[in-house]
């Protein structure tokens, strides 16, 4: 199914990008659950009441009275979309169209392996790469939390906004998959992945910025995340991460299958 | 003797008058075959498209009867590739980088590569990135001979490589041909052509101008000779007498002579000769003359 001689290189070559985006989460994020204080929480509150709108464009608006809607409104809102969007981009295009912009795809080519398997080795390294920043920062957070505020985070609801995180990440990874796949030049490959990334969260910032346009939000798959809603308890978010990852992995099946086909420029 | 290329009125236009059309020829098992022409003539997407890289639009190419396309992966097992211009994973040494291929292809013993590295004299240990275009070559030639293969296919093998070098890979092109490799090679060196090849593929504009065997070609290969005669009436006389194309200016005579040069030697012999150069003609010079009538023939 995959090549293991290929996904070790690559996760050779990839590791380091991976550590600095680490860092970086882990840096927000732990600031953020040391933040947490109940009495702080009001003051916040008046902050946001007097900024209303900038603070609901990043999805703070409500931030809640618990550790666990306090970490969700102020890292899964937009920190937690943002960067790893970013990585997902840089990591994408590394693993397909830079390698066909640059000519060593024909090595890779010129090896008894079909052109699928290779896809799927890549579209794998950027699953599991992924994976290992949800796992990051589940574990930073929690960790975190259980330290300073014993018994204070809800780790069931904690965890499902966590599994729902991955789904997004599958998502946009199957974006930009698709994208490096389709794409001779790293520029349109980057274009793309980050151009729909970017998209995606600008207008998530406008539909929840006013309700005049609260609309867009239907037409924006961001929206099936909803980190808050699943805290609340609510249940169709579930099925939103579960639409999600089926729809990212479909649009890297078809990456991969359109690398196959296609001719390439090497 | 079995057919292990065959391409069959295959076409890929590229719009323009670019890319290849109908081009029909066969390499046999064993054979080293020259895949000449000029720049842009189609012959690296030629090859693009026996290692699947590209579909054809028109027409097929196999290898050892299978399409090159969908049975890319199966043919890699025995074959070599040299691509014209080769691009490696930047980031990694030589040596690991021709590791990493090893283990791809499923090459178990490296002791081949080594075997190479040493002949080429390649330090494999620094960074494929701060190489010199010629130890890029190297790194190349190791990668496409180190498996062995039944099939090699090298587009421009010796570009970038110092005359001592080319001779080397002259002499590994030999050892294969003799092991029984089969290969297809592009080439603009002439002296690598003559010295391996059986027969050359000729293709010009992406159509096959003629395929050859390569006795012929080196029958119509000509020597320009250029004569500086002590007396300039000597050069006059001997332009006169020699004719078949021969010009004089001043005290110097140019002829182009086809096959052997004992006539000319022994006439030019008859006067007094201050000096005499030999030019050789390239390859591409034989295609024009070869192939572009006489108009080119002065």
């Amino acid at each position: 199914m995959i090549n293991k001689t290929l996904f070790a290189r690559e996760v050779r070559s990839s590791y380091k990008l991976l550590l600095i985006f680490l860092a970086v989460l882990a840096l927000y994020g732990s600031m953020i659950v040391v933040m947490f204080d109940p009495k702080l929480g009001d003051s916040l509150n008046l902050m946001a009441e007097s900024m209303p709108q900038l603070f609901a464009a990043f999805g703070m608006l409500d931030v809640g009275a618990t550790l666990t809607q306090f970490i969700v409104n102020y890292l899964y809102g937009f920190l937690l979309i943002a960067f790893p969007l970013v990585f997902i981009v840089l990591l994408s295009n590394r693993l397909v169209a830079r390698y066909v912009d640059r000519g060593s795809m024909a090595y890779l080519l010129a090896t008894p392996n079909r052109r699928g398997r290779l896809a799927r080795t890549q579209a794998l390294v950027l699953l599991l790469a992924c994976l290992c920043m949800v796992l990051w920062m589940t574990g930073l957070c929690w960790a975190l939390s259980s330290a300073l505020f014993p018994g204070e985070l809800d780790t069931g609801r904690f965890l499902a906004v966590n599994a729902a995180l991955y789904a997004l990440l599958i998502f946009l990874s199957g974006v930009c998959f698709c994208a490096s796949c389709c794409c001779n030049d790293t520029r349109w490959s980057c274009g793309i992945g980050a151009g729909a990334g970017i998209a995606f969260l600008l207008i998530q910032m406008i539909s929840q910025a006013g309700e005049k346009f609260e609309g867009l939000k239907y037409i924006d798959p961001l929206t099936l995340f909803a980190p808050k809603e699943l805290v609340a308890g609510e249940s169709w978010p579930i099925w939103g991460a579960l639409a999600l990852a089926v729809s990212g992995l479909a649009l890297m099946g078809a990456g991969i299958v359109a690398f196959s086909r296609r001719d390439l420029p090497v | 003797m079995s057919r292990m290329i065959e391409a069959e009125k295959l076409t890929k236009d590229y719009g323009g008058g670019r890319g290849v059309f109908d081009l029909s020829f066969a390499v046999e098992k064993g054979e080293v075959m020259g895949f000449l022409g000029p720049n842009g003539a189609g012959k690296t997407t030629t090859i693009r498209q026996m290692m699947g890289f590209i579909r054809p639009d028109q027409g097929s190419v196999r290898i050892g009867g299978r399409d090159c396309f969908a049975h890319a992966a199966q043919i890699q097992r025995e074959l070599g590739y040299l691509p014209g211009e080769p691009a490696f994973m930047e980031d990694m040494t030589g040596e690991a980088f021709l590791h990493f291929l090893a283990k791809m292809k499923g090459i178990s013993d490296f002791g081949r590569a080594r075997e190479l590295m040493e002949r080429f004299e390649l330090d494999g240990s620094a960074r494929i990135k701060r190489m010199s275009k010629g130890t890029k070559q190297k790194v190349a030639i190791v990668a496409a001979f180190m498996g062995g293969p039944e099939l090699l296919i090298l587009d421009e093998p010796t570009s970038g490589l110092d005359p001592l070098m080319q001779n080397r890979f002259i002499d590994l092109v030999l050892g294969e041909k003799q092991r029984g490799a089969t290969i297809l090679m592009s080439s603009h060196i002439f002296e690598e052509v003559e010295r391996t090849c059986d027969r050359t593929v000729i293709i010009r504009e992406g159509r096959i101008a003629a395929v050859e065997r390569l006795e012929k070609l080196k029958k119509t290969k000509r020597k320009l000779f250029s004569v500086q005669f002590e007396r300039p009436q000597d050069a006059a006389a001997f332009a006169a007498s020699w004719q078949k194309g021969a010009r004089q200016q001043g005290d110097t005579v140019q002829a182009a002579v086809t096959g052997s040069p004992d006539a000319f030697l022994k006439a030019v012999s008859a006067y007094s000769v201050r000096d005499i150069d030999l030019h050789r003609e390239t390859l591409e010079e034989l295609f024009l003359h070869f192939y572009g009538g006489e108009a080119n023939d002065q």
